[in-house]
């Protein structure tokens, strides 16, 4: 009898063993982040995701880096110099660096990094290959000294110090061993983490090895792609940090006393671009978006605070142009709903209703799924805009097979919905989306001289403050001739579980070195 | 016999050929991926130059033969997303779909003929009404919400499963990890409970009614009725007569419910953030990830025609009437 019952506690043990290791909160030394992505490759150069990006950064240093205010601040370098004629930036970096493998960082892993990810035979296409390097015009990586490496430049060009930024350093001697196959399994950190294990598609486990950097010693990244499990995970405390909070979930995670919802205002522009390409001149709505009068305004006629408030569950105040607050220009007052006025001015700019009601008839495209409540804030779009008469047919496309090539040819519109990503540290870095007419992200193909002639007046600029007084003048003009119905920047919501603190950034970068447990 | 697997077996390439040639089609015909795998800031030159890079500025049939050529030397080319072989890719989510897909098999068969024979026992009575209620619900819910109600009920309130994620037990075995497999078995089998019942609940109604009437039908025969008349005991009757007779169809129908279970995965894997080849393909379709995709269809695929060839063989071994 007693036998049996030992073997029945036995056998209880081992079946209750698991739910205590399985439902326990997450130890003090380690903090849990369910991201909603999975994680593509481990090698720096290709990586192309943010949520691959935010767990690339805890493993690899950057020369600078950027702050949650914007500025720019050293990581492995110290300091750095331009050139006179602003086409290369030397580095310096600090002494003592180490890779993970025990080698010292020096100048030449730096050089190498960007070297390798330019490399054509590695026909890599991320972030730093297919972005920053097509930016900058970058030519080439010099190691000349043991500490100072040399990054040349096709021109110069004001935003190169943040881009340059955003490259990951890693480790030469390590890297020139590998595979591309095994560099992106098998990261060398540079940085304070260092990769402990990574099971695709489910999570990632960084382990801390610099002691002086970071609160936690173990950082966990598990892979919850469906919205409701992350908040139940996290309501349930199993992880302390969730991205992309659905804003209809935003109360439940509130009530629920285990955790709150941190709302952002992010960088990501949200706007109505209208295309005034040839392509749509001679459709009655593309004709009439032309007209800068209607451009202008369409803008008073989408109560832009109300679908902030009714579809994104968030406060926010319109955009005043292209450019992230608080660089934009500070004089400009975002457009109001007025509908009086938006029928006022297209009556002037020769738009009357006709007896039917409509004063022209336009498409509206967007993307269906991508951002933020999407489908709904269109809907809404094109029901504020044919309440003045303007009648709008909202067309919804599958994001990636149709909308992205209409997008990237610049053929969507008359009219299109679409989000781009900017940032806090430079103005200017929101504004190359208009650098020339034929810029691949000028989707509007808006021609202004009055803001494309003046891109000679921001590199002639000798002083921050005489650049400041050309933006403030090429907003005010992109405000007026209004390419864009200026909308919001995205909101961003992060869930944050009572057991840490962490403050989120609005740039969509999920850092952890200075998030810690709660009261601490 | 073996002209009957030769048969089989050339009807199956065809097949593969049919599906390489249906996915391929259904997904071209969607646009140019070209535009996933570059910058937004990308100019017109950079799409060309990754475009001819990518291949994807050959006609579709040549784009086609050259996959299928490739595809006879095992090459089922790159993932775009991942930038390694798709095949490895596809692959390294295999076991854990294969786990939770056999652990929905075997709950949903081993409940639904002790079901289904209670009920036919019992027909007419409460309990027979009680099962058929449940089974009736079990194929009216769809498996998603099931999952998500599972989370919310025993997950969240009252704390006994886990809310997601995965431990796996099949990789680490196939990779004659023997020791760390079964360490890891009993919270693989944690892990897997929810899932499990939310993928295979639909199945278990199925085959608990299928039971339910082939056992109706069987205990009408004549041959039990002279069993019982033998004085044979009810148990006996029931288990050696009746149920190895009603069983039949449902081992007809066990390869195609492992299909089918394949099939059911894909939103529960997202749902309990299951890392198996359901979701794989989920984020692969979304994301144009062409060679995963395919890669993913014939594996699949495959795994099909071999399991239904493995019933039809089964079948002739269990049913002496049944000859190839």
């Amino acid at each position: 009898m007693a036998m049996k019952r030992h073997l029945l506690l036995a056998g209880a043990a081992v079946l209750l063993a698991p739910m205590a290791t399985a439902l326990a909160v997450p130890p003090e030394d380690t903090i849990v982040v369910g991201i909603s992505a999975d994680v593509n490759t481990f090698d720096p150069a290709p990586i192309s995701s943010r949520d691959n990006s935010n767990i690339a950064k805890h493993i690899f240093g950057t020369l600078y880096e950027i702050t949650p205010d914007g500025d720019i601040v050293p990581d492995l370098a110290e300091s750095y110099v331009v050139s006179e004629d602003g086409t290369s930036y030397t580095y310096t970096l600090r002494e003592g660096l180490t890779c993970e493998d025990g080698e010292a960082l020096t100048a030449e892993d730096a050089a190498y990094s960007f070297n390798r990810a330019a490399d054509p035979d590695n026909a890599f296409t991320g972030n730093t290959p297919g972005f920053v390097f097509s930016s900058i015009q970058f030519q080439g990586a010099e190691a000349v000294s043991d500490l100072e490496v040399r990054i040349d430049l096709g021109r110069p060009n004001p935003v190169s110090f943040g881009l340059i930024a955003e490259v990951f350093i890693h480790c030469k001697d390590s890297y020139e061993a590998m595979t591309l196959d095994e560099a992106a399994r098998n990261p060398v950190a540079s940085g304070p983490y260092r990769l402990v294990s990574w099971e695709p598609g489910s999570q990632v486990v960084l382990e801390r090895w610099k002691e002086d950097e970071g609160n936690f010693q173990n950082i966990i990244w598990r892979v919850i792609p469906e919205a409701s499990t992350r908040t139940a995970e996290l309501i349930a405390q199993n992880v302390d940090i969730i991205t992309n909070v659905s804003p209809d979930q935003i109360d439940a995670i509130n009530n629920s006393g285990s955790a709150k919802v941190a709302p952002v205002q992010g960088t990501r522009r949200i706007y109505v671009g209208f295309n005034m390409s040839d392509d749509f001149a001679d459709t009655e709505g593309g004709a009439a978006i032309q007209n800068a009068e209607v451009r202008r305004a369409l803008q008073y006629a989408v109560d832009v605070p109300s679908i902030c408030t009714q579809l994104l569950n968030f406060e926010c105040e319109r955009a005043t142009g292209l450019v992230n607050p608080p660089n934009g220009n500070p004089n400009l007052v975002p457009y109001p709903y007025d509908p009086e006025m938006a029928e006022q001015l297209l009556d002037e700019a020769g738009f009357p209703r006709a007896d039917n009601g409509v004063r022209f008839e336009i498409t509206l495209q967007a993307g269906r799924g991508r951002y933020l409540n999407d489908v709904n804030v269109v809907q809404a779009i094109g029901q504020f805009l044919s309440d003045v008469g303007v009648q709008t047919n909202v067309e919804l496309l599958d994001w990636a097979s149709t909308y992205v090539p209409l997008i990237s040819q610049r053929k969507a519109g008359p009219m299109f919905f679409l989000g781009s990503g900017g940032g806090t540290w430079s103005p200017l870095y929101d504004m190359t989306d208009l650098s020339v007419v034929g810029a691949g992200t000028n989707y509007t193909h808006w021609d202004n001289p009055d803001w494309f002639d003046r891109w000679t007046d921001i590199a002639a600029a000798e002083t921050e403050e005489e650049r400041r007084v050309v933006i403030n003048e090429m907003l005010e003009v992109f405000y007026e001739d209004s390419p864009w119905l200026l909308l919001y920047f995205q909101p961003d919501f992060y869930g944050v579980s009572s057991r840490v603190a962490f403050e989120p950034r609005r740039d969509e970068k999920v850092y952890l070195f200075d998030t810690k447990l709660a009261g601490n | 016999m073996w002209t009957f697997i030769v048969r089989r077996l050339i009807q199956s390439v065809i097949v593969i050929i049919g599906v390489t040639f249906i996915s391929f089609v259904a997904l071209q015909i969607g646009g140019d991926p070209t535009y996933l795998y570059v910058s937004e800031r990308a100019s017109t030159e950079e799409i060309e130059a990754a475009r001819r890079a990518l291949g994807f500025d050959r006609p579709l049939h040549i784009q086609y033969v050259t996959y299928i050529s490739n595809l006879l030397q095992g090459d089922f080319g790159n993932s775009l997303t991942f930038r390694r072989p798709a095949i490895d890719v596809v692959l390294q989510a295999l076991p854990a779909t294969i786990e939770l897909t056999l652990f929905a098999l075997i709950l949903a068969i081993s409940l639904a003929i002790p079901l289904g024979v209670f009920s036919a026992l019992y027909r007419g009575t409460p309990v027979d009404g009680s099962i058929m209620t449940v089974a009736m619900l079990g194929q009216s819910i769809p498996n998603f919400w099931l999952g998500i109600m599972m989370i919310m009920l025993f997950g969240l309130q009252l704390r006994l499963f886990p809310i997601s994620g995965h431990v796996p037990f099949l990789m680490p075995l196939l990779q004659g990890e023997i020791v760390r497999a079964f360490t890891q078995l009993p919270q693989a089998l944690y892990y897997m409970i929810m899932p499990g019942v939310a993928v295979g609940f639909y199945s278990l109604s199925r085959n608990a009614r299928l039971v339910r009437s082939s056992m109706l039908e069987v205990l009408g025969q004549d041959y039990v009725r002279t069993a019982r008349s033998k004085g044979i005991s009810e148990r006996a009757v029931v288990v050696r007569h009746a149920l190895r007779n009603a069983w039949l169809p449902v081992v007809t129908m066990i390869g195609l419910e492992f299909g089918f279970l394949l099939g059911g995965v894909v939103v529960v894997e997202m749902v309990f953030s299951w890392p198996g080849i359901g979701r794989l393909v989920f984020n692969a379709i979304s994301q144009r990830d062409i060679p995963v995709v395919q890669a993913s269809v014939i594996v699949l695929a495959l795994i099909f025609i071999t399991l239904n060839l493995l019933v039809d063989l089964i079948y002739a071994r269990i049913d002496p009437r049944v000859k190839y």
